[in-house]
């Protein structure tokens, strides 16, 4: 009898098990919302989710796209604000634009998941946008092991990944539908050394040696290796290229070897967390150098670093993939949008956010022109994706560019990338960043060695 | 090349942040030794008692060392409640449950705290030991010699207490043999509740202490939690002598190996240290039981 009952209930959780699977199966195949639901059906085949309709009155009503960003975690306070951006950017896109034009007015609907704070949680999210959704084209994951993750399923599945990850690897995989309109990492790197190097020569100071610092992922080494190549083909020497982990507590060992190098220059490539533990050790430690440049957009020039750093980040600069300050039409009006709905400046979160998915709405409309009887499907969206040639004239996404020009390569980067500059300077008693490189905001101007430094070699 | 005024100054560093480290500690032995409550919480309360201080500091515009000043017995109270509220409900119950209690308190702070400060990290821009001076070949910085100090002096303050007042002697006999001590007519119910508020009170002392060179965030409290239980676990249930011993080694260390090595491999240093300490010696340098 006793044997009887345990094979009966192993049979019976065995039947439970088939029987969940199967359902669930089931459920991700046919109760996932289809973004071709048209709005009149003459003939269509529903086997799939990106149908090919043969009316081209047939349009979808609303377009998925996916957004996955780090919304908890270590990070998150770049996934919130991306999550910010690209819910600002789709309430423009559907309420003002009226949705995508060449495709019957199609609203786009913002699905997001959380990336959470590990390469294999962004990974999942990306699946289950997939599997829940069918979206045609994804953005994320700001960090790049994240992005790294998220782009082998969306790779597999044939899905547009815009990526707002700048280590320059991610377009280097031979991956054929992941594109970048943000500048990559080392570009962040040389547009630093540069900095550095063009105002040296203004303003007459002698720059010999230089200490790179940078927090220890792929990212930072990317940045930092950008500005390394870039300063030591300028002759300028490395005195010390120091690495530390992104969630170091205690910057002061660093601080103390640095010290003893009495380099002109230091380079420093952090995240949030590390930039106002490193600008306030500087601070206290006396060290002087000639300038302190940031590089790769995290920290120092943003309004939460100033507020924790206080003017321990006065005259800091960092490099931003995104300017706010740009005077295009187009941007002046999102950066005004972004300030009066989340009472902040947007930062470059925010930024590469702004630009990315316009990019996308361009994308979108250009694919119902060319493919009108099956604008979704992978190919047709890549090709609309690489036939873009976007400036200030001729699109929103480009206003709203450091470079205003849009225009993608073989790999999927952006051929006219540029950063801006940003230095923390005191405007009326207030620490303001102000754009000051490679064209100063109206009535400004970089500030050029750092106050009270003086040249003795 | 490593020059001796370079090793010099990461030590000297490094005894400092030793210090601070044992002060955190503290509170977790006591919790620890007394209770055998194993506080997962620790790092979280920390990191709650720093935004505390970081919105207190900001808002009156007072360095964040004053702020002690009312945190301290806010977080006793604090403590107090978490004890009635949590932690009695599961004393004497299996391990298990005790530790999900205190690593669900953890999460609760953690995603309280996302929730209302979100992730950026926050940090008092000011105060008044933000500077440093030269001694020598060394780079004295205020803070950290002013944290060192008062870690000294609150742990002298906390062996005093242990050592000369009846509640202090409870605490140790429960430490040793709480059956005896409760046949001694110790009312161990309202000792443990003294011994959680304590704990969590040296939590907001060494979390206004941070604050004047840190910052705070969501997730600080993970790190804090680990080097807390490193400290406890490495200098044993022997009083404050094994916890101040151990919180030198473990910040020595850490500067050192950021020396040495890279800054990247600081912790592997402490680790394999704490590793081979346990390995030799099981119950931790001044362990009794």
């Amino acid at each position: 009898m006793k044997s009887v009952s345990s094979t009966a209930i192993i049979a019976i959780v065995v039947v439970v098990i088939i029987v969940a699977v199967a359902g669930i199966y089931l459920a991700s195949r046919g109760g996932a919302p289809s973004t071709t639901t048209p709005t009149t059906t003459t003939t269509q085949k529903t086997t799939s989710p990106t149908t090919t309709v043969t009316n081209t009155s047939a349009y979808p009503k609303q377009i998925y796209i996916g957004l996955v960003e780090p919304l908890t975690g270590n990070y998150a306070v770049f996934g919130q604000e991306a999550q910010q951006a690209a819910q600002l950017i789709v309430d423009i896109i559907n309420n003002e634009l009226g949705g995508i034009k060449s495709m019957g007015g199609a609203k786009l609907v913002l699905v997001t998941e959380d990336a959470g704070g590990a390469p294999e949680t962004a990974r999942l999210a990306a699946q289950k946008l997939i599997s829940n959704y069918n979206v045609p084209i994804m953005l994320g994951a700001y960090v790049s092991r994240f992005t790294s993750a998220m782009a082998a399923v969306t790779e597999q599945n044939k899905v547009i990944l815009v990526t707002d990850a700048l280590v320059d690897s991610l377009t280097q995989q031979g991956w054929q539908y992941i594109f970048r309109v943000a500048p990559k990492a080392s570009a962040h790197g040389k547009a630093a050394a540069d900095f550095v190097l063009d105002m040296a020569k203004k303003t007459n100071t002698t720059i010999k040696t230089a200490v790179v610092l940078n927090e220890d992922s792929i990212f930072g080494t990317s940045v930092a290796n950008g500005a390394v190549l870039e300063l030591v083909s300028n002759g300028v020497e490395i005195a010390s290229h120091i690495t530390y982990p992104y969630d170091i507590s205690d910057v002061t060992p660093i601080i103390n070897q640095i010290k003893q190098l009495n380099a002109d220059v230091l380079i420093s490539v952090p995240y949030f967390n590390d930039g106002v533990l490193i600008a306030k050790a500087i601070k206290a430690s006396g060290l002087k150098f000639a300038f302190i440049a940031g590089a790769g957009a995290c920290g120092y020039t943003d309004p939460d670093s100033i507020k924790a750093a206080g003017d321990a980040v006065l005259y800091y600069t960092n490099t931003y993939s995104y300017n706010p300050a740009r005077p295009t039409q187009w941007n002046q009006k999102v950066v005004s949008a972004f300030e009066q709905r989340y009472g902040k400046m947007p930062t470059e979160g925010a930024g590469i956010i702004f630009y990315s998915l316009m990019t996308v709405y361009e994308a979108l409309e250009k694919a119902g022109k060319m493919f009108p009887n099956d604008p979704l499907s992978p190919d047709h969206l890549k090709a609309a994706f690489q036939s873009l040639d976007l400036n200030d004239n001729n699109s929103i996404a480009a206003q709203l560019y450091p470079s205003g020009h849009i225009k993608f390569d073989a790999s999927g980067d952006n051929l006219y990338p540029l950063t801006a500059i940003l230095q923390v300077q005191n405007v009326n008693g207030t620490l303001t960043p102000v754009v000051v490189w490679p064209e100063a905001q109206p009535g400004f101007s970089p500030i050029f060695p750092r106050p009270g430094w003086t040249q003795t070699k | 090349m490593i020059s001796p005024e370079l090793l010099l100054q990461n030590s000297v560093d490094g005894i400092f942040l030793g210090l601070f480290y044992s002060l955190v500690a503290m509170g977790l032995a006591l919790i620890f030794g007394v209770m055998d409550i194993i506080n997962f919480a620790h790092g979280d309360l920390l990191m709650i008692a720093a935004y505390f201080v970081w919105l207190t500091s900001v808002d009156l515009s007072v360095d964040p060392t004053l702020t002690a000043l009312l945190l301290i017995p806010l977080f006793f109270i604090i403590g107090i409640g978490i004890f009635f509220g949590m932690i009695q409900p599961v004393l004497g119950k299996e391990p298990l449950i005790q530790i999900a209690v205190t690593v669900g308190l953890g999460l609760i702070l953690q995603n309280i705290a996302l929730a209302m400060f979100k992730a950026q990290p926050k940090a008092v821009p000011y105060s008044i030991f933000n500077f440093s001076y030269s001694l020598g070949p060394l780079t004295i910085y205020a803070s950290k010699l002013f944290i060192a100090v008062i870690s000294i002096v609150t742990m002298y303050a906390l062996n005093v207490f242990l050592n000369k007042t009846y509640i202090g002697l409870a605490m140790r006999s429960t430490t040793d043999n709480r059956e005896v001590a409760q046949l001694m007519g110790i009312n161990t119910r309202m000792l443990y509740a003294v011994t959680f508020g304590l704990g969590v009170a040296l939590i907001a002392l060494s979390s206004s202490l941070w604050m004047t060179f840190g910052q705070v965030q969501p997730y600080l409290g993970t790190s804090f939690s680990l080097i807390s239980w490193v400290i406890v676990a490495m200098g044993g249930l022997g009083g404050i002598t094994g916890v101040v011993y151990s919180g030198l080694i473990v910040g020595v260390a850490e500067s050192l190996g950021s020396l040495f090595l890279t800054p990247s491999a600081r912790m592997a240093v402490v680790y394999i240290i704490f590793f081979l300490v346990l390995w030799f010696r099981p119950r931790g340098l001044f362990g009794r039981r």
